[in-house]
This record gives C-alpha cells, structure tokens and sequence, in this order.
C-alpha cells in the first residue's frame, strides 16, 4: 500500500511537472530576469512598474529580483558570471561602473541601441538626460550603462534646533557648521550631538570633489586607467583634519557603523533628533522630510556645507545604473531595453523622484515637476537637482572611475574610523589609506584590465 | 637553485627514515625496512606541497619568513605522510587490528568489501563535490592574487599567509576572536545550566517556561541582529534611554571599542542560551533521582549534590555543548556582528576571524587573501576540536 502511494505521488509529481513544459508555445511572453540592488519600498515600487510594464507589453515577462546590497549584488553577480547564469539586467551602484565595463559581462548600451531613437514605440532620448548623469555614465559620448537612480550628498538640518539656536537658514560652510554647533550645543535643551555622517567613503568623495581635488590619478580615471589614488592631498588632509576636530569637540556623532549599512544608524540619529543635522544621500529626501512631518520638527535640505578656505567647486552624483549582460538572446535583449526605457519615461522617473528624493534624470522630468508646481511645494526636493546644476564639470566634480572602488572606499571608510576614535596624525591615516589603496588598484589592474 | 629541492627531499627522506625504521625496529625489528619505506614516504611527503609550489619558496629574491614558511610546509608534508605509514606499519608488523576494539562490528558484515561502495556512493559524492573539492580549491586559491570578477589569476606564492603576520593586524583579529569566543561559551553554557536547573524545577507552568526560554534560538540570527540593532543604539536606543533617564549615563554600546566587543557577548549568548537550556533540560531530565535521593540521605546539601552527582552525569552534554557553541562563537555570530557592528566595529573591535574573511573576500572582492584567511581558521578550528577531545574528552562519564 504504502509503495503504491509513494508511486501515485511521484507520478502526479512527474505529470505536473512534465505539462507545462510541454505545454509551452511559441507567443508565451520572454521571461526577463532583473536584479535590482535594493531590498525596500524602492524594490516594491520596481516591481510594481515591472508589472505595468509586462501588462502593457504582454510579449515580456519581466521578473524583478532583489533583497541584495551593492555589494553583495557584486559578488552575486561574478559567481552568477562564472556559472553562466547572469539575468538580463543588473543594478550596480557608481562605484562599481569600472569593475563592471572591465568584466567583459555587459554589453553597452550604445552598442545595442545603434542609431535607434525609441525602443518599442518608447523614446530613448538620451539627450534628455541630466548632464551629471551622462557624465558620469558615458564613455567617449556612448552609454555603457542604462542611467536609473541618481543622487547627490545634501545637508539635512532640523530647523527647531537651528531656531532655537537663532539660526533662519542652513550652514554653508565648514566654518559656519561649527559656529552653528557652538550655539546649538550651548541650548538648554541641546541635542546628544549636533550633526552626523554615515562612514561611507562616499562622503570622503564628496567633500573632496568641492575643493576640485582628485580622488585618484588620471583625470580621475578618465584620460587614462587609473594607477593610483591621489586623495591624500591637502584637500583630502583638510577634510580629515575637520571631521577630526568636529568629534573632538563633541559635535560630531559617529555610529561606529561602517561601509554600505552605516546608512541605517544615521536616521535613527536623525528621526529621535539626537543629532540637529545630517549629511546623507538626497535618496532619502522623501523620508528625511517626512520623519520631521511625523516628529514634530522641520527638515530644510541645503547643500553641502564646503571648505571655506578652498572654495566650491562642485559636488558628485552616486546612485546606481542599470547594465545589460552580454551573450542575451535577440528577444531578451530587446525586451531588457525596452524596460530600462520604460523605466526612465518621465511619468515613471517623477513617480521615482517624487517617491524616494532621487534626482529625476530627464530634463523634461524636472520641468514638468516645476510646472506643477512639485518643487514650490516641496523645496527639498530639488536641493540635489540645484547642487548638480551650479556645480562646475571638472574631472573632480566628475567623479571617480577606478577598478575596485568598493575595496578602496573600505580602506578610506577604514581611516575614517582610526581617525575619530585615536589620536592618530589625519594626514598619516589618509597616507596609511592610500597606500592600501594603491595596493588594491595595482593588483585590480593586474588582475581585471582587459 | 635545483641543488634546494635534492637538498628537502634527501632531508624529508632522513626524517621518514629515521622515524619509521625506528618504529619498525621497536614493532618487528625489521629496522632497515622501516628505513627503506620511510625513506620514500619522507621524500614524497616532502614533495606534496613543494610541488604544487614549485619550490617558489627558497628564491633567492624571497624574504627570510617566506623560506621558514617553507621549511614549515615541507615538514608539515613529511609529517602528514610519515605519520600515516609509521602507524600503519606498527599496526601491521604487530598484527593489531587496524580498527579499534570498540569500533569492531558486531553484526552483519558485507561479504565483499567492495559491496560497501555503491551504498558510500551517494555520501561520498556529496563529500567529494560539496567538501574536498572546494578545500583544495581554496588552498589553490590561497596561494593566488585573485579577485571576484577578475579576468585572470597571478600565482604570488606564500605572500598571502606571509603578509598575515606582517604587522600586527591580523594577530589581533585572532587575538580578539579568541577571547570573545571564550566569553561567548563561558557564558551561554553557564547561565545556560542555571536556567536549566531552575526551569527543571518542578513548578506550575514549567513546560510554558521552558517554551519561552528556548524562544530566542528559533528567531533568526539577521532579525536578532535588527532587535538588538534597535535596542542598542547609542542614540535612540530603549537601552540607553532607559539608562540615561536612570542613571544619567549613555554608554557608546556600538561605538565604543570597549565596548562594543561585549554587546555582541551579550547579543550572541542571549541568541544561542536558548539551545545551552534544551539540552541541560533533556540531560537533566536523564539524571537518576535515586542517586540524588541517596546523596541527600547521606548529608549531602543541594551544592555538594550538583557537585558530585549532577556535573558528573551532565559532562556528555557539557561536552558536546562546549564543541557546538565553540563551533558556534567562531562560525555563526556573522550576521549579529554585521547587523549591530557593520564594518567590523569601532577600530576593528568586533572583527572575528569569521567575519574578517567575509570582509576580505566579499566586500573587497579579495579572494586570494580570503582564502588564505579561511584556510588559518580552518586550521585553528581543527586544533581546538582535536584539544578539547584529548582533554575535555577523558573526564567525561558517559552513563550512570
């Protein structure tokens, strides 16, 4: 008896099984898989656009994929690469556009696209893409990559402290941040700390770009491949030599958290107004002006304050692009592309914007989000936008290519850890980082360099 | 620089000679076999990892340590075939079952002993694929300059492992493990068992408790990492909101090189006592009551009965605790390290040697150096087990 159950069950398992293989017909939609680098309300939001997307076009099946960091996403994606099992698309973050145009896995964009101007009946149109973007993105004119999320390192300040401390607007500088601290900290009901950052070396960047100063050699590694960092400038000094001085004075909070998920620990700094600014990616505009909505207080974004002694340059994006992997079937790729498109229209970029604080990527995006009237409403929300658009393109303003960026940011994120908690020389810690920087990108270029 | 390979084969041939012609004298006094046998062995156990190296070790442009590195592997490789052959050949010459007694079967043996393969086939297939493929992989790769996503590899020799004890960096990341495994063990195993004796009491509503107090071992280690992630923090945490509403005081839980190590103590033994507590429960539930009874007629007061009676009879468990939570503290506190700490703590103070080839090998892409890393734990968790089985396993009483 019990055998022929057993029996029974395997064949009913064979049979389900067996039909829908057999079954399967020449117009089932092409199924294609995209990995996306985020694991909250964004990826829900993707994935409801990937569902409009497959109703609309009824010949793809797009299947969103995510719950990975960045950089888990990196070493996802190379196991994924030597096993031969890459999805259609994958999400990286800026920093790891090097790498991923060194892989060899991805196929341009421009390369796929040729002379087209719309995919499917959507337009392309590229030259609607904000400047910073393509910028960064583009390599001699062409896409190497699908631009998607863009943002900006802003200053977040809760106004009720900056009040209380008779303070109307935001600080502007280096200097005004710590003159704005001495009074806030000196309030009867000062907070724990006055400002915090996350411990993400992309801060480092950030601050180091406003003084128009090199991340690494080689134009920032767009004349030529980079061979080695040149951070640990007098730039790259000032800024340690600042935050070193901010802690020391108490002013200064640092979370102890370091690399991607030191970002957590800063809004919690920030939502119990333990801290009275922030700096943090515009990515979470939305939710740093909707925590003080909800806690009584009111968030004003500004830019970041800059090094008054060297003046303002420019600032970065960070964010992430979309990159298309090599070796895709003809109907794959056209319906991964057709997506990326789809992504970026204008109603699905606002949507994206409006919902997260990213920096809408199309120019015709931002002008239909002015005229309705979006940014009067909200002004934070085009604090970003404004910052990339009065900063100077320079190499440094550029940002960064580099192989093994993520390696180097540890090495930096690293430094900055020694740095406040010892008492350690800043510009010997900025040298120790750069040496180990240096290591890493020797043996990135030996290794990965096609 | 051909006259340094003759040189360590002729060397791991002596050494084998010596050992197994001695050991042969001893057994059968059938020395100058021993000698001939041994010579081979010693000179092909020199070779197993010079080999595979190509001797890169004893280059002339090499520093001092990397040589010692390999003088160390070609005795470590003359040991690994020396030794087998020595004891087999003892075993032999003496005609001593090469099986231990306890080990013997009692029951049906197969009829040819190649019957027993088919039915190994299936395990030994798994193993093969899943566990010894990858170890000797990794022990390749511990001797490359090897990325994730790289094109290409580049043989570096030793300079992974040797760049270990360079500086002292890596020494205190195993410094570190160390000692906040020892206080994770320590810890979860000793309040462990005073939980167990006093759930095991027999009071209203005990298998309710005892429920409750396995609870926090079923919850996941990442959703245990965000509660005490939540709790934790140095600002807007309910801890120190408490505390300084309190006493006045807001201690740096994470961000604070002191401390920080002890929070994931705290967080890791709360995550793994529930596991300690079950298994004290069924091992005292095992003790027989009439031994106890008999102690306490004979005078002896409830301390003197744990003592004496209870410890005893518990060392099985206390023993298979002691290697599952060693186990544990070394390989399983990750994803409580990198939720409360991410990074690995204020100046490194949380980084376990677990964590740190993580770092390595999947933030900075680094596998060369990961694999090097991995292959030292490795090594390290072999030696404890094997210590705490020659020393913690003689004083266990196994049964009444």
């Amino acid at each position: 008896m019990k055998r022929l159950v057993f029996l029974a069950v395997m064949l009913a398992l064979v049979v389900t099984l067996a039909v829908p293989m057999g079954a399967t017909k020449a117009q089932d939609p092409v199924p294609i898989d995209v990995w996306i680098a985020f694991s909250d309300y964004r990826l829900d939001w993707t994935k409801e656009v990937a569902e409009e997307f497959n109703a609309l076009f009824p010949e793809y099946q797009v299947n969103i994929v995510g719950g990975m960091s960045y950089e888990e996403m990196f070493a996802q994606v190379s196991v994924a690469a030597e096993q031969n099992a890459l999805p259609g698309v994958i999400h990286f973050n800026e920093a790891s556009t090097q790498d991923a145009r060194d892989s060899g896995n991805f196929k341009p964009i421009a390369a796929l696209l040729g002379d087209r101007t719309e995919v499917n009946g959507l337009p392309v149109g590229f030259d609607d893409i904000i400047e910073p973007t393509t910028a960064y993105y583009t390599l001699d004119g062409n896409w190497t990559s699908f631009p998607w999320n863009t943002s900006s390192a802003i200053w977040f300040s809760n106004m009720n402290f900056l009040n209380a401390a008779g303070f109307d607007t935001p600080p502007t500088t280096w200097a005004e941040v710590d003159e704005y601290c001495a009074a806030i900290m000196a309030l009867e009901d000062a907070p724990q700390y006055c400002w915090t950052f996350p411990n993400y070396g992309w801060f480092f960047e950030q601050w180091l770009a406003q003084q128009d100063a090199l991340f690494v050699n080689n134009d920032n590694g767009r004349s030529d491949r980079a061979t080695e960092v040149a951070f640990n400038s007098d730039a790259g000094v000032a800024i340690f030599n600042w935050w070193d001085d901010q802690y020391d004075k108490g002013y200064l909070y640092y979370s102890g958290a370091q690399g991607g998920d030191s970002w957590g620990t800063i809004d919690q700094a920030y939502q119990t107004q333990s801290v009275a600014m922030a700096a943090y990616s515009s990515s979470d505009t939305t939710l740093y002006t909707n925590m003080g909505l909800e806690n009584g207080f009111t968030t004003v974004a500004s830019f970041l304050p800059y090094n008054q002694e060297t003046g303002w340059t420019g600032n970065l994006i960070g964010g992430g692009s979309l990159w298309l992997v090599d070796g895709l079937a003809p109907e794959v790729e056209e319906g991964a592309l057709a997506f990326m498109v789809y992504l970026s229209q204008p109603e699905n970029d606002m949507a994206w914007h409006k919902l997260t604080g990213y920096i809408a990527i199309r120019e015709s995006s931002n002008q239909m989000l002015e005229e309705e009237g979006w940014f009067e409403e909200w002004p934070n929300q085009t604090v970003a936008m404004q910052q990339l658009a009065q900063s100077t393109v320079t190499p440094a303003t550029s940002g960064a290519l580099v192989g093994g960026f993520p390696a180097i940011r540890n090495a930096v994120t690293g430094a900055t850890d020694r740095l406040l908690l010892t008492d350690e020389d800043p510009a010997a810690l900025l040298d120790q980082a750069a040496s180990e920087a240096n290591v890493i990108i020797e043996e990135y270029n030996l290794l990965s360099a096609p | 620089m051909i006259i340094a390979p003759l040189l360590l084969v002729l060397a791991g041939a002596i050494v084998g000679a010596v050992v197994v012609g001695y050991i042969f004298s001893r057994a059968a006094h059938r020395g100058l076999l021993g000698a001939v046998i041994g010579a081979g062995a010693g000179a092909l156990g020199s070779l197993i990892f010079m080999v595979p190296l190509d001797y890169c070790t004893f280059e002339a442009e090499r520093k001092t340590i990397d040589a010692i590195f390999g003088g160390v592997l070609v005795g470590l490789g003359v040991l690994l075939v020396v030794a087998p052959v020595a004891w087999l050949g003892w075993k032999l010459l003496r005609r001593e079952s090469l099986i231990s007694a306890t080990a013997q079967p009692t029951q049906g043996t197969f009829r040819h002993w190649w019957i027993a393969l088919p039915f190994l086939a299936p395990t030994l297939t798994i193993l093969l694929v899943f566990l010894y493929y990858p170890s000797l992989e990794t022990l390749r790769l511990s001797t490359m300059l090897s990325r994730l996503g790289a094109r290409r590899e580049a043989f570096v020799c030793v300079d992974n492992y040797t760049r270990l004890v360079e500086g002292s960096a890596y020494l205190d990341v195993v410094a570190r493990t160390v000692y906040m495994s020892f206080f994770i063990v320590v810890l979860s195993m000793a309040i462990g068992l005073l939980i167990a004796t006093m759930a095991y009491l027999p009071v209203k509503g005990a298998s309710i408790y005892r429920t409750l107090l396995v609870w926090p071992y079923a919850i996941s280690p990442a959703v245990a990492g965000i509660i005490f992630l939540l709790m934790f923090n140095p600002t807007g945490g309910i801890i120190n909101y408490l505390l300084y509403d309190w006493f006045g005081v807001r201690p740096g839980w994470l961000n604070d090189p002191n401390l920080a190590p002890w929070t994931i103590i705290i967080s890791s033994v709360w995550k793994s006592i529930g596991f300690n507590i079950l298994f004290y429960i069924a091992a005292l539930q095992n003790v027989p009551v009439d031994l106890i009874e008999a102690g306490a007629i004979d005078g002896a007061g409830l301390l003197r009965r744990f003592w004496h009676i209870v410890w005893p009879l518990l060392s099985p468990t206390t023993f298979f605790l002691l290697i599952t939570n060693l186990t544990y503290a070394f390989f399983d506190t990750f994803a409580t390290i990198d939720y409360l700490t991410p990074g690995g703590g204020p100046l490194q103070s949380t980084t376990t040697m677990m964590y740190q080839v993580i770092r390595v090998g999947v933030n900075n892409n680094d596998l060369g150096k990961a694999a090097a890393q991995s292959v030292v734990l490795f090594l390290m968790v072999i030696g404890i087990t094997i210590m705490s089985f020659r020393t913690g396993g003689r004083q266990v009483t196994y049964g009444a």
